[in-house]
Parts: structure tokens; sequence; C-alpha cells
């Protein structure tokens, strides 16, 4: 018996269905991996390809010439990379340590606070609402050797005010003290979601038990809370690793080099110098270092997760 | 059908209001020739010129910028668009638009130090393809050459083609107080050394200061010390068309210690920390005697609002060393880019030819901004308010040194703000910093295919 056209379109379309039924877990994929694709890769594509060649204009035109790892040996010869990249680390250990400690104790304060909880919240949250322009503006203000309020009120109290970004053992402590100020206060509202959501349960069966209030924090709040504390310092550590507009504000990278950090000296190579290419070699290497973090974050994860 | 009952648009309408009242004005009596030619001739341009928009930096001489635009609309009836950008945004706005198919701005305001790949790499026209009977006005200055290109030793030279028009002339000048220098019965220094012992005599930290340097950053003040001592961070033989770099040699070593003793010993203890910002503010609240400024901080000082020494201040050309004074040339040309229609490039040429004529710079001049010609500068050099550091600008045109004109200038300059910046700060000994910025400049050469002389 012969089938009816009617009967031919039926069964395709079923098989068609049948096929997109089958497949559907990778079809619902194909949205997140064209937006990747489109944001995500094509830019990484493009930073390799300029990674390895040379940007110019000629002709009225930017014109592309492939230089293969020329840039490499640039990066070997340049004074300027080992001093970025030594103070970058510096910067990022010292920071986001500095400010782990602070915003957890503040958090844990916060979480105890009977009376004005709210008020807390609002103010320690302030910093992070604050445009970065705006606090290097002030913050350059405030320490300004001659007419800065810092230094005012220590002349006022009989002490001589030091030259905060002008003396290069000090400059990088001065750009410090302002990251912490204003980055604290990240990590304050990630552990306060996680000080906020653990079971007190826990610690009432604790001190049933006989533990003290030190021994709570130990045994258990502080295991409860790694994983909060993990991902917090990688966020921090991502952030911590491209600082740019405190530095550029506040000191610019000098004096000297007491401050060039790398995210700083991409900026000065990319859009100043025009040096395109080595400055998306340079982009490259600062992603390795993250990616480097965030892997060792990622291990540190797995592994509290495994000794729980 | 259509040419018997065209459609009424609002540029006809326009068309016809501006003809209508061009008949009405010619024909009205009492109205010389002159008046009558001149407002039909008004209303012909009108008609004829394209709206331009200029990218221009959001700067202390935007307000007389702002004023010369405006005298232009009221003057010509042609329309000017401003994208008023920070200094930090201009050159990615720039380079943006000259990379597209079709600029989105009809004039780009240029800075000294980054103009080079826009005239070498052809992003901007030159003016006589648009425009092949130019020729520049000679009381314009042209700043060392910042106007032209020559790519045959892809340079600033005389001779190469104009590719842009100055608009704003900032050089520097030495700026000093005026009534104490009176009081004291002190002449104006001519040399550093004479610089030095004016300092003495006024330094009484922290009260007041003898001098300053700026050392954030500091290459822009310092070249100018190196030209004093007869040399320069690289040059370029016309002859030969070999380049050298200057910092090797006992001038240079001689012209940075002079510039690091006279900021260490006489400038305020964070001399290693004082940008254009730090200097300005220790002059206008009367704790320095004297410094090395760039011209554009002039007006601040008769700011009541920012000033205690309004009517205090004196301005002279910047004082030399053993052979020659210098003020380094930091100035704005404007630019066309290359991917315009014939039409806006001759609009954006119109604009620029009135906005560089005397009367037009005269008013810019008295609204804030920094002329370029120098009969503008003598004409104001007696003016009761401005004239004291017209003069100075009248007067420091023979000494108009470039800053490195190179497609590489930005890098060269880096250099130079590090490793001088490493001298300020001890972190290297002068001989080592100059010793590193020339082996790295002579690198940023070589890699660039310049024929270089051999570091000695």
């Amino acid at each position: 018996m012969a089938t009816s056209a009617m009967d031919v379109t039926r069964q395709q379309k079923w098989r068609l269905s049948t096929f997109l039924d089958a497949n559907f877990k990778y079809w619902s994929l194909l949205p997140i991996l064209i937006f990747l694709t489109v944001l995500t890769l094509y830019p990484v594509a493009q930073l390799l390809r300029m990674s390895v060649s040379d940007l110019g204009f000629a002709k009225g035109k930017l014109e592309w010439t492939y230089v293969g790892l020329d840039h490499l040996e640039t990066l070997r010869a340049d004074p300027v990379v080992p001093d970025a990249l030594k103070n970058t680390l510096l910067f990022v250990v010292v920071v986001v340590s500095v400010e782990a400690i602070l915003g957890l104790l503040l958090a844990i304060l916060v979480s105890r606070a009977r009376r004005f909880a709210w008020f807390y919240r609002s103010v320690y949250m302030l910093p992070l609402l604050i445009p970065p322009i705006a606090i290097g503006t002030v913050w350059r203000l405030m320490y300004d050797y001659n007419y800065g309020i810092i230094n005012q009120i220590l002349h006022e109290i009989g002490l001589a005010g030091p030259l905060w970004t002008a003396n290069p053992d000090l400059a990088l402590v001065s750009v410090m003290i302002v990251d912490i100020w204003h980055w604290t206060s990240f990590l304050f509202l990630i552990m306060l979601a996680g000080v906020e959501s653990l079971p007190y349960e826990l610690a009432e069966a604790g001190r049933v038990d006989g533990a003290n209030e030190v021994q709570i924090y130990r045994h258990i709040f502080f295991p409860l809370l790694r994983p909060t504390i993990i991902v917090a310092l990688m966020l921090r550590t991502i952030l911590a690793f491209k600082v740019f507009d405190e530095i550029f504000l506040l000191t610019g990278g000098g004096p000297g080099t007491a401050t060039e950090v790398i995210s700083l000296y991409i900026y000065k190579v990319y859009f100043v110098q025009s040096r395109m290419g080595y400055g998306a070699l340079l982009a490259l290497l600062t992603a390795a270092l993250i990616s480097v973090f965030v892997v060792f974050y990622q291990w540190l994860n797995n592994y509290v997760n495994r000794q729980r | 059908m259509s040419d018997l009952n065209p459609k009424l648009t609002r540029r006809h309408f326009l068309k016809g209001a501006a003809a209508a009242t061009g008949v009405l004005v010619a024909s009205a009596p009492g109205v010389s020739f002159a008046q009558k030619a001149s407002t039909i001739n008004f209303l012909r341009q009108r008609a004829q010129v394209e709206p331009i928009t200029i990218l221009i930096n959001d700067s202390p001489w935007f307000p007389g910028f702002e004023v010369l635009v405006n005298n232009y609309v009221d003057a010509t009836g042609n329309d000017v668009n401003l994208n008023v950008t920070p200094f930090a945004g201009m050159l990615e706005k720039s380079r943006n638009a000259v990379l597209g198919d079709e600029s989105e701005f009809d004039i780009l305001n240029l800075n000294e130090q980054w103009y080079m790949p826009f005239y070498a790499g052809g992003l901007v026209k030159p003016i006589t393809e648009i425009k092949p009977d130019f020729e520049l006005d000679p009381n314009i200055i042209e700043y060392d050459s910042a106007t032209r290109w020559d790519p045959n030793v892809r340079y600033s030279t005389p001779d190469g083609a104009i590719y842009g028009l100055p608009i704003n002339g900032n050089i520097q000048l030495y700026f000093y107080r005026r009534d104490l220098f009176e009081e004291e019965g002190v002449a104006v220094p001519n040399t550093w050394d004479e610089v030095e012992t004016v300092a003495q005599m006024f330094h009484n930290p922290p009260e007041m200061h003898g001098w300053t340097i700026r050392s954030k950053p500091p290459n822009f003040p310092y070249q100018a010390f190196l030209e004093s001592y007869g040399t320069s961070v690289i040059r370029l033989d016309l002859e030969t068309g070999a380049w050298s770099v200057g910092l090797a040699g006992p001038e240079a070593i001689e012209a940075t210690n002079m510039f690091l003793h006279l900021g260490r010993t006489y400038g305020p203890a964070n001399y290693a920390d004082m940008g254009q910002a730090e200097n300005m503010a220790l002059m206008a609240s009367g704790r320095l005697a004297q410094a090395h400024m760039v011209c554009a901080v002039a007006p601040n000082f008769d700011n009541e609002d920012q000033s205690v020494v309004v009517g205090k201040m004196g301005a002279g050309v910047v004082p030399g060393g053993p052979v020659s004074r210098a003020t380094m040339s930091g100035i704005w040309v404007m630019g066309i880019p290359h991917n315009l229609p014939e039409a806006r490039q001759v609009a954006a040429l119109t604009f620029l030819e009135w906005a560089l004529s005397k009367d037009a710079q005269l008013d810019y001049t008295l609204a804030g901004g920094i002329p370029v010609r120098q009969d503008v500068y003598e004409e104001l050099a007696s003016d009761e308010k401005i004239g004291w550091w017209m003069k100075a600008m009248a007067d420091s045109t023979p000494y108009i040194k470039a800053q490195p004109r190179l497609a590489e200038t930005p890098q060269i300059i880096e250099v130079i703000d590090r490793r001088i910046g490493q001298a300020i700060v001890d972190e290297l000994s002068i001989e080592e910093a100059l010793q590193e910025a020339s082996k790295e400049i002579q690198a940023i050469l070589e890699a660039g295919e310049y024929n270089v002389t051999p570091l000695e």
C-alpha cells in the first residue's frame, strides 16, 4: 500500500520532534553557548590573536601584522613588569587577608548586635556604594602633605604627618589603606550572609555540652563558614588583582615604581602607548595569574568539602 | 508632477525665509552696501556649510573655547555641536572616530603627546588636500612644527605638510611673586643659578618655599632643563637623518642634577609627589615664591575664589642653563578626520580658519582661552588684567621647543617619567637612571626601525 504524502510529512514531523525531545538537554544549552561565544570566547580569541600581532595605523586603517612570539621577547626585556607583578602580588595578599579578617569580625559583631544592627549594616556598606573616582579624589585630598586633613589633625596633636604618597616606602601602604577602607564592606556583606545562615541550634547543643564561646566558633562556626570564606576570598582576589582606579588617582604608579601594578601598566601600554599587541599579551598573563589563584581556591574548597 | 507641485519641507521654508530676509535687508533704506553684502553673504553661508561636531576636552580653557564657538555660530550661522570629554577619554574617542567608516566628529582635538600616530597613519587629512591654496597666517605660531608631518623622516619638521592647526598654545612660563620681588628689589632670574639665589632668599618652609618642581609626572618641565643644558631626550640630524638619544652625556647629568637639586632643596617635603595641581595650589595659597609651570594655570592666580595672590603675580620666560633658554610646547592641535565626506571636511576647515583669525582669538583669550597667534599676545601684553602673563607668552615664542614627536613618543615619555621618577626618590642614582633610560629609548627607536646612532 502506497504511503500518502500527508503520512510522510507526519512521519517526518514525528522524527524531528522525537529527535528534538531526545536531545533536548543539548538544545537547551544552545542559548548559553551562543551567549558565551559572543560575549566571552570571541573577545578572548581576539585577545589571543592580538597578542601575536602588532597593530598599527596606516593609510587611515588599523593594520594587523602577525609577529608570532615577539611580544614574549618584549616581556622578557621589560623592566616594568617584574616591579608591577611584585607590587600586585603584595597588594593582593595584604589587602585580601586584612579585608577578610576585618570583614569576618564585623560580620560576627553585627550579627550579635541586639540594637541598631540595621544601622551598622548600612554604615559598613557605605564605602562600597561610593564611586571609585570619588574615593580616589577624596583620599588624594586627605593624604595631601601640605593641605590634607590627616596631616592637619596629626599636626594639631603634635605629630609630624608622614609623606603618605610621596615616600616610596609608604606609598603602597597608603594605597592599601584606601583599598581596605573601600572593599572590607564587600567581604563583610558576604560573611554576614554566611554568619546569619549558621544553624545556631548547633551552638546551643555545644553550650549544653560545656563548650565555651571560643570553642563554639573554632569547632562549629568556622568549619561551617569555610565555604563562604573561600568563595569570598576568591571573588575578592580576582577583584584585587585588577586594582586600577585607586592607584591611578592616588599615585599614578609612583613615586618611582613604588605603586606600579599590572593593571595600571596594561592601561599605559595599551591605551597611552597604543601598543595593543603587547598590551594583549600582558592582559593574558594577568588572566593566567588570576586563574592560578582561582584554581587554588577551588582546590581548597573541594578539599574542605571532602574533609567535612 | 512633483516638479509642478513640490512638497514644502522645513528646509524649503527656511531657505525661502532666509532669501526673503536678505532681499528685505538689501532693499532697506539707510543700510550701507557693505552691510547689505555682508548680510547676504552671511545668509548664503548659512545655507551652504554643514553643521559640525567637535571633540573637545573638558579643561580650564574650555570656557574660552565655548565662547569662541558661540561667537562663530553667531557670526556665521553655522551650527556647531561640542562633544565635551574628560582628558582621559580623548585619545580613545579620537582613535575610534578615525577607524570607523565615517567619523562622528568633524574636528578632533589632539594633544601634543599623541597627535603623531594620527599624522603618521594618515588618520587626519592634510589641510592642503581639503583646500589646495591653504596658507598658514605667519602670525599663527607653529610650536616647533607641531602642525606638520614629514613622512620621509617620520617626524614633525618645518618642511612637512600641515596636518593640524593649533588651538591651545600651552607652553611653560616662569611664575613669580612680583610683590615679594619688588619688596626685596630682586630682579627676575634669567638662569637656573639665579633661580637658586632667589630661592635661597625666600625659602622659609613650611610658610614659604623657594621653588618647586612638577615631579608627578616629571617629563614636561624636566625636558626644559635638558634643552637649557644643550641636549634633549632624542634629536634628529636633518642632514643625515640619524637619530640619537641625548640622555647619556654630561649635559644630561648636569641638567638632571640641577632639576633635582632645586626641587629637593627649595621644594616642599613631598617634592616627589607634586603634580601640576599641587604646585598651583602652593602658589595660589601664597606659599611659593617662584615656579616653572604651564601657562594654563595663570588665570587661576587671578581668580579671587581660588587665589590669595591676585594682583601679586608676575611671569616671564623660563630661565635657562649654560646653553639656552627653553619652554616646552604642550599644545593641542585640531585635525580633520580622513574619513569624512568632502562637505564636512570643508565645513570643519571653515570653522578652523575662522577660529584662528585675529579677532576670534582676541575674544577667545579674554574669555579664558590660550591663543596661538603672536599678534594677539603682543596686543594683549598691555592689557590691564592679563597683560602680566601675555607679555611673557609673547617673549617666550622664540624659545619654544618640541617634545619628542614620533609615533613612539608615549613610550619614550613613559621611560622618562619612570626613570627620572626613580632618581627623584633615590631608587636609582642620576647616572643609573639616565643610562637605563638611554638604553630603553635606544631600544624603542631601534624597534621602530629608525636610523639610530649607537649609544656611546
